[in-house]
């Protein structure tokens, strides 16, 4: 067992719950302003919000909800690693450059959300999930 | 059980729960496509929110709420892993994460039956509240 890459991985949670309080933060204001219609509907869910309330609104919680998808897959390979007892400077290092790529990704998709920065950003993330997947695959087959 | 595996109990009851809400799901939606006149053996290529257009809501509530169980809870069940690794998953932080599966659970049961958006929205908070609570119990840890 290596804890030591546990580290980064309770960064990115805490990191996600930063975001869902960035997205009520933004998008409880602007459901107000909507008035008591916003929450009557049984059923509405955020998606409904979509082209209702500003879009800068709704990146906010496009992001929330990305840090749900890919980040699912990182939190599964610093486990496998930490069960494996990997703590090489290399995967480490690798596991807090997915977490700085995954935080700057949420900054730019909150704020100017250009596709191309935004890709470029999450290509760096991939990157590093893969070295992080190859290294443990190479730990549990070895 | 030992301090630091105890928290593995919540983790299992959560993804079990989430198996309960897959058959209420596949219960519920696969007679009402039979009512709606799908076609399913020549169905090509669609997805499930395709279906929010042509099932009555009530049917697709549950099917909201299946989705929501993989997107939240995923921090949940990797927070609680970390947990259990670093040997604190006993006491408080196990009493947290039980309170957590309950709300979520609760949560389950409003989303696809009434599903009053503020009833939801308060549960969903508390709950979140429960995962903040165990992040910086984690991170006071690992740092």
């Amino acid at each position: 067992m290596n804890t030591q890459i546990l580290a980064p991985a309770t960064v990115l949670i805490l990191w996600t719950l930063v975001m869902l309080v960035w997205m009520a933060a933004t998008r409880l204001p602007a459901m107000a302003k909507m008035g008591p219609a916003a929450m009557a509907k049984p059923g509405s869910r955020g998606v409904d919000l979509e082209g209702v309330i500003a879009d800068r609104i709704n990146w906010k919680a496009h992001n929330y909800a990305h840090l749900m998808e890919q980040p699912t897959l990182f939190y599964a390979v610093v486990v496998i690693l930490a069960m494996l007892g990997v703590g090489s400077e290399i995967a480490i290092g690798l596991a807090w450059t997915y977490v700085a790529s995954r935080i700057v990704h949420s900054l730019w998709q909150a704020s100017v959300n250009t596709i191309p920065i935004r890709l470029a950003i999450f290509a760096i993330g991939s990157l590093c999930l893969l070295g992080l997947a190859v290294i443990a695959a190479m730990a549990a087959l070895s | 059980m030992i301090g630091q595996s105890a928290i593995l109990a919540p983790i299992v009851a959560l993804a079990a729960w989430t198996m309960v809400m897959w058959l209420w799901m596949y219960a519920t939606r696969i007679p009402a496509m039979r009512r709606a006149k799908i076609d399913v053996a020549r169905l090509t290529g669609g997805v499930g929110k395709d279906l929010d257009k042509v099932l009555p809501p009530g049917v697709q509530w549950k099917a909201h709420n299946y989705n929501h169980l993989l997107e939240q809870p995923v921090l949940f069940y990797a927070i609680t892993l970390v947990l259990a690794m670093v040997g604190a998953g006993g006491g408080f932080n196990l009493a947290l994460a039980w309170a957590y599966v309950g709300l979520r659970i609760a949560h389950s049961i409003v989303q696809a039956t009434i599903n009053r958006v503020a009833v939801r929205f308060t549960l969903f908070a508390l709950a979140s509240l429960c995962l903040a609570a165990l992040t910086l119990h984690a991170a006071i840890i690992v740092f």
